[in-house]
């Protein structure tokens, strides 16, 4: 772990002397790009930030939105990508304690967790089923022994991950307005670090998380200890409401060293710190270990004199360790002592802000053709629908939410392998959360496949009534020092910019990921958008279709075949057109679909993305043991050819279940909002069958496509 | 040919948290009146039954089927393996 030679002579200019070894590693902690965003601070800016619900409030590590009747949601993303390809049951397991425990600092309950999962080719790779098994148990058994629900995500495979792993945890949290940690100190306010021991596990795993994986670090693991967390939990939540609590940070990526700096740094206070008074695991650990150990499951806490006997009596009755390790300063500056000897001495606004950096950037070569079309030989659409239905990006990921425990909590009304899962609120609202991401996509056209992802995401909240509210951003890229990728990553970000500027949803969190690198080169460009939606008063829970029910599609399907699942899966081919979002039509079908589900006219809404319409199609008949005949003449504007019509993955689609006396009263509000739209056909009998110019050109039985729908993942892992 | 059992002991590096260690010692050891205990740590045991030529090759034959299985992650465990002779 180590400054680059500029960063070290700027170091020296600032504190005018040479540092010393425990402050050249606090420095390195935190001037890593895990910890000070130095590449990619200065263009973030650019999101919106600011809304009529968000609540703002200095050194919150999530994202605090107003829902009404005197509560707050609090929402925060996170990623634990180097560990997790390390040890894929660990890392991912920690991610999921690392982003609670930022649901947690601000004074709310963590109500639900969601997971994104990307990994190299499992169809082929061993190590890559190895690491998918295994982040998917770390995430189930933190979770469920947590008591979170684990209420939706998504999984996704791609060669450009292969030997490496991407794993996204989100979560949300619910709790009162009057609750939240108003983030205050005065001089004399002691400081304590609750939770679990501090160890050598995990030392230096920022600077470990900001270079790419070429060598297997062994330190940067960490343990899950799922218990302690739980008992933080409560009894964090429980000195919250003793009004114990003057401010609060969760120990994550730099330890001791990210959390005192900045701490101080945004109260504009200073700290003075005793490692010896640290708990540790190991009686030999020297000041510097003690200040960058990312040991899980801690927290910094600033409270009083008065107040301390109080939250010590609080830890003892939850048997988590306790200790008074510093005490606040108004000098600005972070002092690190050992009993009475100096080992740092730093100004907290040196250690909290590196220089940022504006790097070059420059237009990828392969960009130049990519978004041509190629004439492609094509195979028997039947067998390419199968195989699709088969296929681990498409297949049903029951395999994967099954073994989380959704339920807990009884707030999840709609539960996973939905659209998007519903939570009930106290405050008689509900919420509902969804992430997704599209690297296919992103890598064909960076801007609109953002864009793509971040539509995405509201198409599946408005799938349940849920009006957006707030949008979380999580960017994953390759090394920026590349101009190509630091390119990638500004149009990423100009894009939901633009999308979130037009549609008025702030960005309440985010996170930036760097130097996603695997042996074979970067990474595609992997942003990963969750948008939290509100309910009102109806959310729409899909009810049973039956025999007579009539499906409507809102939306234009056009020739965009860039990056889509056909393309790429049945054809191996990378290229085409990317999908493009047109945010006017965007906009009104958004509009009309909520109007319709809040007049309560519709069984069911469902969002037509991965695989196209043919596959959006299959999934309704799927869960619903129920066949469609659907005529697709004139789902587009244009000319399209059959597998253009059936697995063009355009946006803006919905697929909308009307009972047939609703038809009249749907239409005119579709009419109204101006908004392309066809009946496509009745639900009845066994198969899914297409037909254009009055001919079948595909048909399905439910029942056969069914079974490999469900299973194809399930067998894949269990090699049967 | 002869019979042997290999014992292979995978527990976590020394370093790393062992949270059901800790768990046994404060939640039930430290509980009673052994306050001299100061450790405990667990950890898992496979016992394989091989027949091999000597005790060397059975030895090597269990350490190479739990490497390319990954039946312990060498990232966070420490493995020990001793071979009895039956």
């Amino acid at each position: 772990m180590s400054l680059e030679p500029q960063e070290l002579e700027e170091l020296k200019s600032k504190i005018g002397r040479d540092p010393t070894l425990t402050e050249l590693q606090i420095v390195a902690a935190e001037w890593s790009e895990h910890c000070s965003y130095k590449s990619s601070k200065k263009h973030l800016k650019i999101l919106p930030m600011d809304g009529p619900l968000v609540i703002k409030e200095k050194g919150y590590d999530s994202g605090v939105l107003d829902v009404g009747g005197g509560y707050v949601v609090t929402a925060h993303i996170e990623s634990h990508n180097h560990p997790s390809a390390v040890e894929p049951y660990g890392g991912a397991a920690t991610g999921v304690g690392g982003v609670i425990r930022d649901i947690l600092s601000a004074g709310t309950r963590p109500i639900a967790i969601l997971d994104g999962l990307r990994f190299g080719n499992i169809e082929k790779d061993k190590q890559a089923r190895w690491l998918f098994k295994n982040a998917v148990s770390g995430i189930a058994d933190y979770g469920n022994c947590l008591g979170i629900p684990t209420i939706g995500g998504e999984v996704e495979f791609d060669e450009c991950y292969e030997n490496y792993a991407l794993v996204d945890v989100a979560s949300v949290g619910f709790g009162k307005k009057e609750n939240l940690i108003k983030n205050h100190a005065n001089k004399g306010d002691l400081v304590i670090l609750l939770g679990g021991s501090t160890g050598r596990d995990g030392i230096g795993g920022s600077q470990f998380a900001s270079d790419s994986l070429e060598s297997e670090d062994r330190s940067a693991v960490q343990i899950p200890d799922p218990f302690i967390e739980k008992l933080i939990i409560e009894a964090i939540l429980e000195a919250r409401d003793a009004k114990l609590i003057h401010a609060m940070k969760d120990l994550g990526g730099g330890g001791l060293s990210c959390a005192i700096s900045e701490t101080a740094d945004a109260m504009g206070i200073g700290i003075e710190m005793d490692v010896s008074k640290v708990h540790t695991r190991e009686s030999d650990m020297v000041p510097h270990e003690i200040m960058v150990s990312e040991s899980q499951e801690r927290m910094l806490i600033i409270t009083s004199k008065t107040k301390l006997k109080k939250l010590e009596q609080i830890c003892k009755k939850f048997r988590i360790g306790c200790s008074v390790i510093g005490i606040v300063k108004n000098d600005n500056q972070m002092h690190i002592t050992q009993g009475k000897k100096t080992f740092a001495n730093l100004p907290t606004d040196v250690v909290a802000n590196a220089t940022l950096l504006d790097l070059p950037s420059k237009k990828p070569k392969y960009l130049q053709n990519i978004e041509n079309d190629k004439k492609l030989k094509i195979p028997n659409l039947k067998k390419s629908l199968l195989d699709l239905l088969g296929s681990p990006n498409i297949s049903s990921k029951i395999w994967v939410y099954g073994q989380y425990d959704h339920e807990v909590g009884i707030r999840t009304v709609v539960k996973p392998g939905k659209d998007s899962s519903v939570l009930r609120l106290d405050n008689g609202k509900f919420l509902s959360v969804k992430i997704d991401g599209n690297p296919k996509h992103c890598y064909i056209n960076p801007r609109e496949g953002a864009i793509g992802c971040f539509e995405e995401a509201c198409r599946n909240v408005v799938c349940t009534g849920a009006k957006p509210i707030g949008m979380l951003d999580h960017l994953q890229f390759g090394n920026p020092k590349d101009p190509e990728i630091f390119w990638t990553f500004l149009e990423t970000l100009n894009g939901l910019a633009d999308y979130a500027k037009d549609f008025k949803i702030p960005c309440v969190g985010g996170k930036v990921s760097l130097y996603n690198e695997t042996p074979k080169g970067p990474i595609k460009p992997t942003p990963l958008i969750g948008v939290i939606g509100l309910i009102e008063k109806n959310p729409l829970i899909p009810v049973p279709i039956t025999s007579g029910d009539v499906l409507l599609l809102v939306g234009e399907t056009k020739d965009e075949m860039g990056g889509s699942e056909y393309y790429e899966y049945i054809h191996h081919h990378i290229g085409g057109i990317c999908p493009k979002v047109d945010f006017k039509s965007s906009k009104n079908n958004m509009n009309s679909v909520l109007e319709i589900i809040s007049k309560k006219l519709i069984k069911n809404a469902h969002d037509c993305s991965k695989g196209g319409l043919a596959i959006a199609v299959s999934e309704l008949c799927m869960t619903n043991n129920i066949g469609c005949s659907l005529k697709i003449d004139k789902i587009s504007k244009n000319k399209l050819s059959d597998e253009k019509l059936l697995f063009s993955e355009s946006h803006s689609r919905y697929l909308l279940t009307v009972p047939k006396s609703n038809l009249t009263k749907v239409i005119q509000i579709l009419k109204k909002h101006n908004v392309f739209h066809e009946k496509l056909g009745t639900f009845g009998n066994d198969s899914v069958t297409f037909s254009k110019n009055n001919k079948q050109i595909l048909d399905l039985r439910v029942d056969k496509a069914q079974k490999i729908w469900i299973n194809s993942l399930r067998d894949l892992i269990l090699n049967v | 040919m002869s019979n042997y059992e290999v014992h292979v002991i995978i527990e976590n590096k020394p370093g790393i948290s062992d949270p059901e260690g800790e768990t046994i010692l404060n939640d039930l050891v430290l509980k009673g009146n052994e306050k001299d205990i100061a450790k405990i740590k667990t950890g898992k045991m496979l016992k394989f039954s091989v027949s091999a030529k000597d005790k060397n090759s059975a030895k090597s034959r269990v350490e190479k089927i739990c490497d390319e299985l990954r039946i312990y992650n060498p990232m966070v465990s420490k493995v020990t393996i001793n071979v009895i002779e039956l």
